[in-house]
């Protein structure tokens, strides 16, 4: 029987945020952008949805004078994340 | 890159999506990784010559307070240099944090020995550079970088010596030490980062 996708990981660009936050310990705002090319709107809109699912930390902070968003993976979103690739791997096989 | 969108993926697209992100993101050495060993090889090369050339010159060891130009101006120029690169976008590694972790208690050890060798007799110089090629080496193996590894391993190697070596000698051999041990590795990995990252 299939395991159930993670809706939240069905969109590109979240799937995306979740693979660059699971490769390094935190990345900022514009690194996350950087690596997906994404508009910040999308990203900023994409980043909100995994945060309020608690799958990311959000942490807002001064670089300077200029605003910085960091973002970290949290446990509850490395678990999520890898129930999810388990899934797909289900589905894959087939 | 093209632009990852909001767009909905299929199972086969997800996997390459992560395959494809992960690998981007991980590995690369970041331009300027080299810059640190560069800062602290040159301000080091520049005070030992100065204190050298004074001392010889004078006859008068208290230049040797000079010495103190060293951390002042290593830790003035890096804070600098730091100011700058975070302005830029950036991820933190775990591997950027081990290694950050290493400098730091190097870092202080090096700075209580050179206080205590104030006051009492130390081959201060076979110690800091035995520290150095501590942390080089180590930052080399971490980063998987051979050139640092050996360079890092030679100075301690060589360190040894420093300690056969009279004052006069002395100085200018730890100035070439440092030059093999931080210059010539520090400029070889901002070139590899350079290269790596087109």
């Amino acid at each position: 029987m299939f395991k159930e996708l993670d809706p939240l990981f069905m969109s590109e660009l979240r799937l995306a945020v979740m693979s660059i936050l699971l490769s390094v310990e935190e990345a900022d705002f514009v690194f996350l952008r950087e690596k997906t090319n994404a508009t910040a709107g999308n990203l900023s809109v994409q980043i909100e949805k995994l945060q309020q699912a608690e799958y990311i930390d959000v942490r807002k902070t001064f670089k300077g004078k200029r605003p910085q968003t960091i973002c970290k993976i949290t446990d509850k979103g490395i678990d999520a994340f890898e129930k999810h690739v388990e899934a797909l791997k289900g589905y894959i096989s087939l | 890159m093209k632009e990852v969108n909001d767009r909905q993926l299929n199972e086969k697209e997800s996997l390459e999506l992560i395959t494809n992100m992960i690998r981007n993101t991980r590995q690369r050495m970041e331009e300027g990784s080299g810059t640190m060993f560069l800062i602290w090889g040159y301000v080091t090369i520049i005070v030992t010559m100065a204190v050298w050339g004074i001392v010889s010159y004078t006859g008068n060891y208290r230049w040797q307070f000079a010495w103190f130009l060293l951390p002042i101006l290593g830790y003035t120029i890096a804070f600098f240099y730091k100011k700058q690169r975070a302005m830029k976008p950036r991820a933190t590694t775990y591997i950027d944090r081990v290694i950050r972790y290493i400098w730091v208690v190097l870092g202080i050890a090096g700075f209580l020995l050179s206080v205590i060798s104030i006051m009492h007799r130390l081959p201060i110089l076979f110690i800091i550079v035995l520290i150095m090629g501590i942390g080089i080496t180590l930052s080399g193996l971490i980063i998987n970088f051979r050139p640092l590894v050996i360079s890092g391993a030679l100075g301690m190697a060589t360190s040894i010596v420093l300690t056969f070596l009279s004052w006069n000698i002395q100085l200018p051999a730890f100035a070439f030490i440092f030059l093999f041990m931080t210059v010539i590795p520090g400029h070889y990995l901002n070139y590899k980062a350079r290269k790596n990252n087109v």
